[in-house]
């Protein structure tokens, strides 16, 4: 009886703290939204730039142009070696025929092109090969591969030398992109964390008069910390239902916008926070239900010490 | 009912609230505590409710040693003496019914009881009248008076006023000393802090009268003997 009473007190307790102080009750809302959309926000933008990193890593490849006539022997020797080495991830051979085809379906529509095609008695096109790396950094050691003797004369080029400058390029901003964003996480979540510790003591401290008074005439801590930890844990509940649905609401908005310019790929904006959900709603839960139930308790602490 | 036993008070780094006390107050006596200011007055009434530690000594409250009361043990120690400080300390956002029902809810007593102790106490302070005023609407007295009766609510054995009298003029002053009379008729001990020299002399009661942290005089009808 006795619980049950004191119960249904610290809940209607709660709630008249929360009205009463309805404006700095929303102030604190509001905080406690911005620090959690700041934070995923930044874990978004962090989402898109890795997917443009691999989008890009992606496109690295060694395009290697065999000699016209090279017998198909050497050419399955060069596509077998580079396949079996562990670095390769594809190794894709078009032999001249294949060339010819793709380069005539490309220039359909170039009369002259194909005019002056037709005039040659025999394919002038070799074999091309493409060979992907699984790691960006393997591409140097593929290139020495391609050294081998048993097929390096009859490459007539390759252009990885070209591209080489780019991908180091290309590494080198997805790691600092990658170490900047969790460096700008991380700062992030510290500041949202002192800002909500300090709005929260700003509550409190608002009610320190009719706290020094309940403990005066008897309250025991206990009483008068619980509805204001309460009235906390359901601020911090219904700051990420609502930034939960902004989240979502922007991940949709702008999802379809941005795969315009991954060229029709995956921007994984929405993948990202499909994938790990329940991960960062757990965490993000978890972590600010803790903060609030740690910064009002120890708020509240400092008037009750006596 | 209450004995103080050697009781000293040091303020760090060395300020002396209380030196050496000893007093032995009996259920039932209505005692003034007068002094000068920093005389240590408050001081004696902070102990009393445990808001400090004696630095020396002991405290025996109604047979409870409360010299090393644990601190989820305050709120009972608060529940059995009621404590009147000279600012209201009411809250103004509450009507006078409502920060008394406080006392009583923040205890965990039954709506039933509520009930029933509210008016109950209101009636003593005869304050039955303007229980659902707010604060702001009453004079200084009656604010008083609602603050009296809601140190009344647990039936405290002890009654303790710290200057309650302080920003009052005469009129409102007799008010309140009345009711501390007549509570004090009911049976429940006083302890009233003041430099009121015509409520002391008026009261014809105990005195014991404080200088520098010390007991300089404890008459059983006593007068008020400062300059
Ligand atoms: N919290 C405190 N910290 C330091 N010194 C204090 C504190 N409270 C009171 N004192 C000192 O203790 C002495 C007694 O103060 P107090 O008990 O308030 O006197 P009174 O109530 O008789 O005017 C004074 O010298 C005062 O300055
Ligand atoms: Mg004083």
């Amino acid at each position: 009886m006795f619980a049950i009473t004191t119960t249904g007190r610290i809940i209607s307790f709660a709630w008249k703290n929360f009205t009463r102080n309805a404006w700095i009750g929303l102030a604190t809302l509001l905080v406690l939204i911005l620090s959690i959309l700041s934070v995923n926000i930044l874990l978004g933008v962090n989402a898109v730039s890795d997917a443009a990193m691999k989008a890009l890593e992606d496109k690295i490849d060694i395009s290697v142009y065999f000699k016209p006539e090279t017998p198909v022997l050497v050419l399955d020797t060069a596509r077998s070696y580079m396949a079996s080495l562990p670095q390769s991830q594809e190794v894709d051979m078009r032999l001249p025929e294949a060339v010819l085809e793709d380069f005539k379906t490309r220039h359909k529509d170039d009369e002259k092109v194909l005019a002056a095609l037709a005039e040659l008695d025999q394919n002038p096109f070799g074999a091309t090969m493409t060979v992907k790396a699984h790691n960006t950094g393997d591409y140097p050691f593929l290139v020495e591969a391609l050294q081998n003797p048993q097929f390096a004369f009859a490459i007539e080029t390759k252009t990885y030398d070209d591209n080489s400058v780019a991908i180091s390029r290309v590494q080198h901003i997805a790691e600092s992109v990658r170490l900047f964003g969790i460096i700008l996480i991380a700062i992030f979540a510290l500041f949202s964390i002192l800002i909500v510790y300090n709005s929260i003591r700003i509550a409190v401290y608002t009610q320190r008069e009719e706290l020094g008074i309940m403990r005066l005439v008897g309250a025991s801590n206990l009483f008068v910390k619980a509805p204001l930890v309460l009235s906390g844990a359901v601020q911090a509940l219904l700051a990420m239902f609502l930034s939960a649905g902004a989240v979502v609401l922007m991940v949709a908005f702008l999802d379809p916008k941005l795969k315009i310019f991954f060229d029709g790929s995956d921007p994984g904006l929405q993948s990202y926070f499909m994938d790990n959900f329940v991960l960062l709603a757990g965490v993000q839960a978890g972590a600010i239900l803790c903060l609030v139930i740690f910064s009002s308790w120890a708020a509240t602490g400092r008037y009750l010490k006596k | 009912m209450i004995v103080l036993k050697n009781i000293s008070k040091v303020y760090p780094p060395d300020v002396h609230g209380l030196r050496d006390v000893s007093l032995h107050i009996k259920p039932g006596e209505f005692v003034s505590i007068v002094g000068t200011s920093g005389a240590g007055k408050t001081t004696l009434a902070k102990l009393l409710i445990a808001e400090e530690r004696p630095t020396k000594g002991t405290i025996v409250i109604g047979g409870w040693d409360i010299t090393k009361i644990k601190r989820r043990e305050i709120p009972y120690l608060r529940r059995q003496i009621g404590v009147i400080f000279q600012d209201f300390k009411l809250l103004q956002k509450k009507t006078v019914w409502e920060n008394i029902a406080f006392a009583l809810e923040v205890a965990g007593e039954p709506r039933r009881r509520i009930r029933e102790v509210v008016p109950h106490v209101l009636k003593i302070v005869g304050l039955d009248q303007k229980a659902h005023r707010f604060p702001r609407q009453l004079s200084g007295g009656e604010q008083q008076r609602v603050v009296i009766a809601r140190a009344l609510v647990h039936r405290p054995k002890v009654l303790l006023a710290d200057e309650p009298t302080g920003n009052l003029d005469t009129m409102n002053t007799n008010e309140i000393i009345d009711v501390l009379k007549k509570i004090n008729a009911f049976g429940s001990t006083i302890v009233l802090v003041t430099h009121n020299r015509e409520v002391v002399n008026g009261l014809k009661q105990r005195v014991i009268t404080l200088s520098d942290g010390r007991v300089i005089s404890d008459q059983a009808q006593g007068k008020y003997i400062l300059p």
